[in-house]
């Protein structure tokens, strides 16, 4: 599957925002409902969020990618990392409600690896119909 | 430039400021683009005056970059600090970042590029034979 947009960045706090309005760019290129638009950019947040604090031991820096792609009425969005995984880490310094965010927010959540294994979270959104009555293309 | 090459080539890219972007030709390449530049722009504290001419550079490439896109997706690169930055238009056919500058050409005003940037320079990509537009900017 060909992805519609990849996107590949630091891992910097600072660099969740550029992910954000890139999804608001595609978000408007197909008529993404607001409200479904913004739940998708909060739960991408999350995820770049979980690589920014955990993916890399402190003091390293490595790259984030986010591949997001439509087919039909369904938006997969993947982000990914080249770092240690997702383990507990009972010293982290978030509230340990990412990923529970995220599942609430997705239809679908996976956890897994590539075949590079490199760490990715695999968040698939279901758009309602709303959307095609809009636009019904795919760019 | 496939596999493992094309694995380290982007590992490599994406340390650091860089930010590299690929999108589908079509519909998002606007959007996508101008809100990324935007963005990094904004956070480097460029002056609005030089953000919107940045953004009058990413909408004559979103006019015409397409065009010569080798598969189909329009690749590009941003870096910038408070001083300067860097915009390159990634992965065009062979021949695609002359044809590129030739197309930004307008009656009387010029070329828009040359135009609004410090510099306009073609490179080739440095795996396989195709070309890269690489455009520097100046916050002032």
């Amino acid at each position: 599957m060909t992805p519609d947009m990849e996107l590949a960045l630091a891992a910097r706090a600072e660099n969740i925002a550029i992910v954000r309005h890139a999804l608001g760019g595609f978000g408007e290129a197909f008529a993404v409902p607001e409200p479904k638009l913004s739940d998708i950019r909060l739960a991408v947040t999350e995820a770049c969020a979980n690589v920014v604090v955990h993916a890399y031991p402190e003091g390293d820096e490595g790259p984030m990618e986010v591949v997001a792609s439509m087919r039909g009425d369904e938006l997969t969005v993947l982000v990914r990392d080249w770092g240690r995984g997702i383990k507990p880490r009972p010293d982290s310094p978030g509230l340990g409600l990412g990923l529970s965010l995220i599942a609430a927010l997705a239809e679908q959540v996976q956890l897994g690896h590539d075949s590079n294994e490199h760490t990715e979270v695999r968040m698939t959104f279901a758009l309602d119909e709303e959307r095609l009555g809009v636009n019904g293309h795919s760019p | 430039m496939r596999g493992r090459a094309a694995e380290e080539h982007r590992h490599e890219q994406a340390i650091g400021n860089l930010t590299r972007v690929r999108v589908a030709n079509g519909p998002l390449v606007e959007p996508v683009l101008r809100r990324v530049v935007s963005m990094v722009l904004a956070r480097a504290d460029w002056p609005v005056d030089r953000l919107d001419d940045a953004l009058l550079v990413c909408d004559a490439l979103c006019a015409h970059a397409p065009a010569y896109a080798s598969d189909g997706r329009l690749a590009f690169s941003v870096q910038a600090d408070e001083h300067e930055a860097e915009l390159r238009v990634l992965e065009l056919t062979a021949d695609g970042a002359t044809e590129l500058v030739r197309d930004t050409m307008l009656p009387v005003v010029g070329n828009v590029l040359e135009r609004i940037a410090d510099s306009v320079s073609i490179e080739p990509e440095r795996h396989g034979e195709g070309s890269q537009l690489v455009i520097a900017l100046s916050s002032s």
